[in-house]
């Protein structure tokens, strides 16, 4: 009677030495996820679309930082003394406002001389006796800070003169004239930031979604396309190719959009902004942690459109709905205001945008990105389960492409 | 231990040793497998075994079933009644991830370097890197690849992606191997080394599954065939059995005429030419007699067994 091992009939003798090391068993996902990141990072077009992304994002913080600390002389040509005093004051008056504009006199023979100055470049403009005051001359408009300043000392000769003359004083005169803004929560008014800020959450949020999402697509009807599906079906269960697709693509798009977040700070750590910075970088943390549990919901639909499709030209038609709707996301995110803006920062993927634009002009209480937040992961939770499973059924459906209704309610294939 | 008491004990008589020995062969078998699509009946209640060690040929025309058959094999198409098992046990997810599978339509990563994305897959498969490049590096020499190693996939011939998905199956002492149309497309000197490649495999005890519409190379290289027509099994066994199974064609040469062999008793005549006729034997005996009665007649130039070719019984048994 033949002896048998019942202990273990799995495994018959002889068998090991023969069959290699199966390690990686438990976690097929990572081994896809690793060669996705790996294929993106060295493909050349993505590199260099990097990179000019963040030489872009530098050089507009450069250029503004550039723009606001260049430093200006404006000569105003004079006759008199009473002009050079007016001159000096105005000089005084504009470099308080801003040390960066400095404003001095140069004096010339006569009106004649003033004009020759005006015309040949030499002097920026003319300050001269007009018919009842001054007359500030330039070439065309002069700078709106010469002119503030040399106004603000016009003014202040002429309320001093004619003070004197009604029998009292300037300030007696001014009294209650000036308006001063103040904001109850004490910040300045930084609209016009706020709004370019939403602009570019908006844009690079939009940007890396169809950019990975399509990548994401291509990848899946790439094996689909060529079967290789089959042999990596044989091999792993096509959760865990999902899974590591999604997982690669996702740390890819997470770590770029990481990386232009930095560059962008930093950017802005240049330029008058800057006092914008603590409430700005809050803003940007949320608008990272938004985008990496919207972007994973997303990630699973693109690979869900790259399995309905069974060659890469049918792409275009399965991965509209996605565009569509990231299209609107764009739109709405920098577009909506007002109660509108804060019903739609609740609604996934419109809140990956329109929620850090909210924390960044201030109008969010701490707990509105919380629920936001849990609100999208619960979404971003559901298209994973439905999306595995249109997954799983359309993969090995090779005749055609498939619309998403029939992804929905196919049979196994 | 319990099961060792019970047989040991004979309560189940017919279970126990040699049910398990049976499992312990490298074997495939395939159970009343079947497959619908819509109305058409793809694959109709096919039963067959591979055996360990053995090279089994898969024929039939297009359309026959073969590929929807290794497609349930494989696990990559759900099965629609039937069963397959490996090594006597149910197939399992973990089975077939040792096994070397090349599907019918072929693809590969263009953009990836043939070493990369072969370690890749191999990875896949549980194999460790290591190994993983090793065999492929020895595959790649074997099959005269090796300085096309860091090559991307899309500047090889179509000759040379085949081989490579070849190594993609081969890779890594797989268990079991279930090859779609391996040779589709080979030059004869990559014939000879896959060849050479599969007999490598089946001396190491693993079954090997190929669906081929060579007849000659599966007559030449295969102990056994499996015949498929409209989705079901027309015939199987080893090559020698098939022959002997079919029925036994006599070629008969006579001096003269030869018209009076199709009145002959217990004999069915194929084809009269002349004095030359193709005959089959109907009746066991019914050939000596016939003979008898040629001699009779005048003198027989030759008579003689045909020995049919694998194509003929194909035509036959497909018919």
């Amino acid at each position: 009677m033949t002896t048998v091992n019942h202990s273990d009939p799995s495994a018959p003798s002889g068998r090991s030495p023969e069959t290699p090391d199966r390690n990686d068993a438990g976690r097929p996902w990572l081994i896809v996820a690793g060669r996705e990141i790996v294929v993106r990072l060295t493909n050349k077009s993505f590199i260099v679309s990097t990179l000019v992304t963040i030489v872009l994002i530098a050089g507009v913080g450069a250029f503004s930082a550039w723009q606001s600390s260049r430093s200006s002389t404006t000569t105003v040509a004079v006759t008199g003394p009473a002009a050079t005093q007016l001159v000096e004051q105005g000089a005084a008056a504009a470099s308080t406002a801003d040390d960066k504009v400095s404003i001095k006199p140069q004096s010339v023979a006569d009106d004649a001389a003033a004009k020759a100055a005006l015309t040949s470049g030499s002097a920026d403009a003319w300050l001269h006796q007009g018919g009842d005051g001054w007359v500030l001359t330039a070439k065309d408009a002069p700078d709106s800070a010469v002119e503030a300043g040399i106004g603000s000392a016009v003014r202040t000769q002429a309320l001093a003169t004619n003070a004197a003359a009604a029998g009292t004083t300037a300030a007696a005169i001014e009294k209650g004239t000036v308006l001063t803004t103040t904001r109850l929560d004490g910040q300045q008014d930084d609209t016009l930031f706020i709004k370019l800020a939403s602009l570019a959450f908006s844009l690079l949020f939009f940007m890396a979604a169809i950019l990975f999402g399509q990548q994401i697509a291509a990848s899946v009807v790439e094996e689909k396309q060529s079967r290789l599906v089959e042999i990596i079906a044989t091999a792993i269960p096509l959760r865990a190719l999902l899974a590591g697709k999604v997982l690669g693509n996702s740390v890819l798009a997470f770590g770029q959009v990481v990386l232009y977040g930095a560059v962008g700070l930093v950017a802005v750590a240049f330029t008058d902004y800057s006092r914008l910075l603590p409430s700005l970088s809050v803003a940007v943390i949320w608008f990272v942690v938004f985008f990496a549990v919207g972007f994973f919901a997303l990630a699973c639909l693109f690979a869900v459109a790259g399995a309905l499709a069974s060659r890469t030209e049918d792409l275009q038609s399965t991965t509209a709905p996605m565009t569509m709707l990231l299209a609107v996301v764009y739109v709405v995110g920098f577009s909506v205001t007002g109660t509108a803006l804060k019903v739609v920062s609740f609604i996934p993927i419109v809140s990956v945008v329109a929620m850090p634009g909210r924390i960044l002009s201030g109008d969010a209480a701490w707990w509105e990105p919380v629920v936001a937040l849990v609100v999208m992961a619960g979404f971003a939770a559901v298209t994973v389960l439905v999306g595995e499973k249109v997954y799983r059924r359309s993969l090995m459906q090779t005749r055609g492409k498939m619309s998403w209704r029939e992804g929905l309610k196919s049979a196994d294939a | 231990m319990s099961q060792s008491t019970s047989t040991a004990t004979g309560a189940s008589p017919q279970g126990g040793a040699s049910q398990t020995n049976d499992s312990q062969t490298n074997d495939i078998e395939v159970r009343g497998l079947s497959r619908s699509f819509g109305e058409i009946r793809a694959v109709d209640d096919v039963s067959f075994t591979v055996r360990g060690g053995e090279l089994t040929g898969f024929v039939g025309g297009n359309g026959a079933g073969k590929t929807t058959t290794m497609r349930m094999i494989m696990g990559v198409l759900s099965i629609s009644a039937g069963d397959v098992l490996w090594r006597g046990q149910p197939i399992s997810a973990l089975d077939r991830r040792s096994f070397g599978y090349m599907p019918e339509e072929r693809g590969l990563y263009p953009d990836q370097a043939v070493l990369d994305q072969l370690v890749y897959l191999g990875r896949l498969r549980g194999i460790g890197t290591a190994a993983a490049k090793k065999s492929v590096t020895d595959h790649l020499e074997r099959l005269g690849l090796a300085e096309r190693a860091k090559d991307k996939v899309q500047t090889l011939s179509l000759g040379n992606q085949q081989r490579v998905q070849i190594i993609a199956a081969l890779m890594g002492q797989p268990q079991a191997l279930v090859l779609d149309e391996p040779f589709s497309g080979l030059d004869p000197q990559a014939v000879d080394s896959m060849a050479d490649l599969l007999r490598e495999h089946t001396s190491r005890g693993v079954p090997v599954l190929f669906s081929s519409h060579q007849l000659d190379l599966v007559e030449r290289l295969c102990e056994r065939l499996v015949v498929l027509a409209g989705g079901k099994v027309v015939a199987a066994g080893t090559a020698d059995a098939l022959r002997t199974q079919s029925v036994m064609r006599h070629r008969l040469v006579l001096s003269g005429d030869a018209g009076w062999v199709r009145d002959a008793p217990g004999i069915h005549t194929v084809d009269v030419d002349g004095g030359a006729v193709l005959l089959e034997v109907v009746e066991p005996g019914a050939e000596h007699r016939l003979l008898a009665e040629a001699l009779r007649r005048g003198d027989v130039l030759e008579f003689a067994p045909q020995r049919p070719s694998l194509s003929e019984i194909y035509r036959e048994v497909t018919a």
